[in-house]
């Protein structure tokens, strides 16, 4: 019973840390950087997520009680990489990404990114932080 | 009452006619006269003691360890001078109610004039030679803001900072005396050291310490060469000049000659030094004073002049010359304080005091002619006023004085001075007063009113009884005063007629020739005018722009603002130091083994090195040295985990996370480059600065840590009485919030004042030259759409309560287990600022009530509430309390300590702090142009169209050329 779930650790393990391996192979390999993103952030949480697993498994049984700190380090995990990999992706298609590049948002509208700053703010607003802060409240 | 409260009096007084300056002149007047009279009150009630020939003493411990002792006593001659102090003060207080224009802040004057009063009162009444510093520079100050009072007046200012300037100095070279007369009798207690006369004469650093006195004693009763000061001070109100610089201050420097006439009186060194510049001073002041058209100054060179008259008197050494210097110390306030106050009355009326333009106001003012005249003729030495009888006795004193075997030097100085003095004296009088009636004056003047001639009228009084009843009025006060200088018992008789003496020839000399000069003073003044003469002014200018000049180029030198340069004298200072110490020292290896070397620090230590590398290598690219040293402060994070500091490594990083988003948000608004300014050879210079130090530092840490330390450390005591005494189990906590809690409440308090100083500093860079440049300023990079993503602001909204929980949890745990109010802080403050930075801070401001001032307010009065509730148990501020309850239900023991409410203080200090600093780059980025969204995030998805809508807009848009400008969302 004890092998077997050394087996089953060990092999999710070896799993992880070879998706890491080819993560960061491929953060190097990979041509350009709409492309070279997709390394870290799916290959290295798949990774990062088999090593979580295979840690849960042998608190559970060695330790004989079920450890929820791997459950939170997949949370914060799953709501981090993403974003970081959005915002990579953001500034990327801002600074040298061009318009004609992108497909079509298909509903008339536009890509996020390409909004002119000045159409979604108000110039002049109704409420001004300039004098004393909170003062106003 | 106690001297000390005589002396603390006007110091606790100068608060009340400050506070009500808008009460009025009345009001300010009165209190200040109430605070002078009870002081008074207080004084002459020792008068009996003090004349019987005792002497007084109180003690109060103050710095005992250093010598320093609030200890005052008072003799006859401390009496003396206090009684001065404040029954001329008295006089002066009236006078200036009177004097002074409704329309200035009379409050102010008076509240300067009560501390100069105290501080006077200091200096004669306090028995320790430090004290008595501080109540000298205080007089040198105060007397700094009296004569500056009228501060649109250029002259009035220049002349407080020269007497400020030479005072001061003087004060330092006397305290530099006293110490080493302290050094010698081995206590700062004047009265002991004024018992250890022979000791001090008999010790070769007698003639340095007696030198040092004197220049400062000179300085302040402005004796030649530092006489230069006191006419430029006549710019001051003519109260003050009246007070300060005809009865008191400048009578501070005689007080201490006289003060210290048993330690030095009798050598030749003190005889020739004292007695020649008092000499000196009194003859070339009076021929100045006989040419100064103007009457302050004329009256200010004649009290430079009586002031030398003094000096010399005290410098003979003689009991003869110290009775009669202490009864010219009397008669020379009475009259002179008389006479200035005529002057001011005369300038009141008259709007000037130009004696060219005055003349023939005799009938026009006779009551202030009257008192003018009693004590110009005083000032003369003309019988029977007091000022004759003081003048006999140093011409009597004079007559039997040789110099370096010279009979006749001093007695021909002294009859010359007092020529002079009639002459100049004489003039006042009639170059004033006498003549025809003239139809220019600048207004038409008349006597001012009671108020003002009130107090020069009892001063002429004073003046003539003085004269008539020498023993009566002042035979008394005189014995009493000289017996304390002199230490010995001296029985003076002052009568107005001696006989034919040498004296009295040479008085006829002076008074005969005196009025001879007057009648040639106008072919004298053509020929006065006519020579060149030394210019103190220019010369005193002079020396101050090149000892500013140097001063400046010495700073500049070393503190011309480049960073580099500070670290750069810094590291090689220590580095020298240091290396100096390793090859002096005895240096011998460390007996601790060495730790076997484990991967993980090693990796570490490579990354850190590393990102340094790449740090120095990229500086020039500020984002991306801004992401290096985020790297290198993960980096030591994560040595402190690996090394067991939790506490310090989640403080590391927290404090890293806010630091570079906030660095980041300040980037916005600078240079994305820094410009290379650095030569090649400079950057040599430096780099090798930079390793050898590095290389000397880490040296140094091997050296320390290969070795066992060479006292018991702190550490065990801390782990010790953590538990025990505080409560907590956190060692590292209880630190922070129960044994050092003073570090930790006085670093609350600084990161308040430093946040809202930011605040302040960015308010006030807004105002200035700043604000247009940010007006106008231009991005330099393109701005992005998209400003505020749904991804972030979903994420960062789901986080908040998540953070929370985290801070809150922290916060509580923080006593027993890693964490505190700091780090909670922190993590509070790290959640909204994602709140800021993901819908923008206008918007995110708008839902929140914190003011983040009151917020910094409450967090460190929370603070020192729960320090001070110590005080409730009887023990030290900061003493921290605690106890264990159980919960109902089952809950389990629950600990409360008092150090909970001090770590909630320095909760919402850091989270008030981050958040202003974060408001103040907002108010920058406002002024740049930013512009403030009304929604949460730039796309939002349930704002999105219907199938209907969309449909349409895809029509629209196939029909109109692609635009962006017609997008609608």
């Amino acid at each position: 019973m004890n092998m077997a779930f050394d087996i089953a650790v060990s092999i999710l393990l070896v799993i992880g840390g070879l998706l890491g391996l080819i993560g960061s192979f491929g953060l190097v390999k990979l041509p350009d950087l709409m492309t070279r993103l997709h390394a870290p952030t799916k290959t290295t949480t798949l990774g990062v997520g088999s090593v979580l697993i295979a840690s849960m498994l042998w608190f559970a049984v060695r330790e004989g009680e079920v450890s929820f700190h791997e459950l939170l380090i997949s949370i914060f995990l799953f709501v981090t990489a993403p974003l970081t990999a959005n915002f990579i992706a953001k500034a990327h298609l801002h600074r040298e990404g061009h318009k004609e590049d992108l497909p079509e948002v298909g509903d008339g509208t536009v890509w996020a990114g390409q909004l002119a700053p000045e159409d979604e703010e108000i110039d002049e607003p109704h409420f001004l932080p300039e004098k004393g802060v909170g003062d106003a409240l | 009452m106690p001297l000390a409260l005589i002396a603390a009096l006007p110091f606790l007084g100068a608060l009340l006619p400050g506070l009500m300056a808008r009460a009025g002149r009345n009001t300010a007047a009165l209190v200040t006269g109430a605070v002078t009279a009870l002081a008074l009150l207080g004084l002459v009630l020792h008068a009996p003691a003090v004349i019987g020939g005792q002497v007084l003493h109180q003690h109060i411990a103050w710095v005992p360890q250093i010598g320093l002792n609030a200890d005052f006593f008072l003799d006859g001659l401390g009496f003396l001078f206090a009684l001065l102090i404040l029954g001329i003060g008295l006089l002066i207080v009236i006078y200036a109610r009177f004097y002074l224009d409704p329309s200035e802040n009379t409050g102010e004057f008076f509240t300067y004039l009560l501390l100069f009063q105290g501080a006077m009162l200091g200096i004669v009444l306090t028995d320790n030679v430090l004290m008595l510093l501080v109540f000298w520079e205080l007089t040198s100050l105060s007397s700094f803001l009296l004569i500056g009072f009228w501060k649109h007046l250029a002259e009035g200012r220049q002349g407080a900072r020269m007497a400020l300037t030479v005072t001061g100095m003087g004060g330092l070279s006397m305290i530099a005396g006293m110490l080493i007369l302290g050094h010698i009798v081995g206590s700062y207690d004047i009265s002991t050291i004024l018992q250890h006369a022979e000791e001090i004469q008999a010790s070769p650093l007698f003639l340095p310490a007696m030198i040092l006195v004197l220049v400062g004693a000179f300085a302040k009763s402005a004796q030649f060469p530092f006489h230069f000061w006191l006419p430029h001070a006549m710019a001051a109100p003519t109260p003050v000049s009246a007070y300060l610089h005809s009865a008191t201050m400048v009578k501070a420097g005689l007080f201490l000659m006289a003060r210290l006439w048993p330690v030095f009186a009798g050598r030749p060194e003190w005889f020739y030094v004292v007695s020649t510049v008092g000499l000196v001073t009194m003859v070339m002041a009076a021929k100045i004073a006989l040419f100064k058209d103007d009457l302050k100054a004329l009256l200010a060179y004649s009290t430079v002049s009586h002031l030398g008259l003094i000096t010399f008197l005290f410098g003979l050494g003689t009991k003869a010359g110290a009775i009669a210097g202490v009864f010219h110390i009397i008669n020379h306030a009475t009259f002179k304080a008389a006479l200035f106050m005529t002057a001011g009355i005369v300038d009141h009326e008259t709007h000037t005091r130009d004696a060219k333009r005055l003349g023939g106001l005799m009938t026009l003012m006779p009551i202030t002619f009257t008192i003018a005249t009693v004590a110009g003729l005083s000032m003369a030495g003309i019988p029977p006023f007091n000022g004759f009888l003081s003048k006999e006795m140093m011409l009597e004193a004079a007559a039997h004085t040789g110099w370096w075997g010279l009979d006749w030097i001093v007695p021909l100085g002294a009859t010359v001075g007092a020529l002079f003095s009639v002459a100049y004296a004489l003039r006042y009088v009639a170059h004033v007063f006498l003549g025809p009636v003239r139809d220019d004056y600048p207004t038409q003047p008349h006597d001012p009113v009671p108020g003002m001639w009130i107090s020069p009228a009892i001063l002429a009084t004073l003046v003539i009884l003085i004269g008539l009843f020498p023993m009566t009025m002042a035979g008394w006060l005189v014995t009493a005063a000289a017996s304390a200088v002199t230490g010995a018992e001296v029985h003076p008789h002052i009568v107005l007629w001696h006989g034919i003496t040498p004296a009295l020839w040479m008085s006829v000399i002076a008074i005969a020739g005196g009025a001879l000069l007057l009648a040639l003073h106008a072919p004298l003044n053509r020929l006065w005018e006519a020579t060149p003469k030394p210019h103190a002014k220019a010369m005193f200018d002079a020396v101050i722009d090149w000892a500013a000049r140097g001063a400046r180029g010495l700073t500049q030198g070393l503190h011309n603002g480049a960073i580099s340069r500070y670290l750069a004298i810094f590291s090689v200072v220590v580095l020298v130091a240091g290396v100096w110490a390793f090859f002096t020292g005895a240096y011998s290896p460390g007996t601790r083994p060495m730790t076997p070397l484990e991967p993980v620090p090693v990796i570490a230590w490579f990354a850190l090195m590393a990102a340094t590398v790449a740090v120095v290598r990229y500086h020039h690219n500020r984002l991306l040295a801004l992401v290096l040293v985020g790297i290198i402060g993960l980096m030591v994070s994560i040595a402190f985990v690996y090394l067991s500091a939790p506490d310090l490594a989640l403080t590391q990083i927290s404090v890293e996370v806010v630091t570079v988003m906030l660095l980041l948000l300040a980037l916005n608004f600078l240079p994305k480059d820094s410009p290379r300014e650095s030569s090649a050879p400079r950057k040599t210079r430096d780099a090798v600065i930079a390793i050898a130090s590095g290389l000397g530092l880490g040296g140094l840490i091997y050296a320390l840590m290969t070795r066992d330390f060479a006292y018991p450390t702190i550490s065990d005591w801390h782990m010790a009485h953590s538990k025990a005494e505080a409560g907590g189990e956190n060692v590292v906590n209880v630190i922070i919030v129960d044994f050092r809690g003073y570090d930790t409440f006085g670093e609350i308090t600084v990161l308040g004042i430093a946040a809202l100083a930011i605040y302040a500093l960015t308010d006030a860079l807004l105002r200035g030259p700043a604000n247009a440049r940010l007006r106008g300023w231009v991005p330099d990079l393109k701005r992005a759409g998209d400003r505020h993503p749904l991804m972030l602001v979903v994420a960062t909204r789901v986080m908040m309560p998540i953070a929370v929980l985290v801070g809150a949890f922290i916060y509580l745990r923080g006593h027993n287990e890693p964490g505190g109010g700091f780090v909670a802080g922190l993590v509070i403050a790290i959640a909204l600022l994602m709140q800021y930075m993901a819908s923008g801070f206008a918007w995110a401001h708008l839902r929140q009530r914190a003011n983040y001032q009151n917020l910094i307010g409450f967090g460190v009065l929370l603070a020192a509430a729960t320090g001070i509730g110590a005080f409730f148990n009887g023990r030290p501020f900061l003493t921290s309390d605690f106890g264990h309850f159980y919960l109902p239900w089952h809950l389990g023991e629950f600990e409360l300590a008092t150090a909970m409410g001090f770590d909630a203080g320095v909760f919402l200090t850091v989270v008030g702090a981050v958040m202003l600093a974060l408001a103040s780059l907002s108010l920058i980025a406002r002024r740049a142009g930013e512009t403030v969204n009304q929604t949460p995030m730039s796309t939002d998805p349930s704002k999105a169209k219907t199938p209907e809508e969309k449909a349409n807009a895809l029509d629209e848009a196939a029909a109109e050329p692609h635009d962006d400008a017609s997008e609608e969302h």
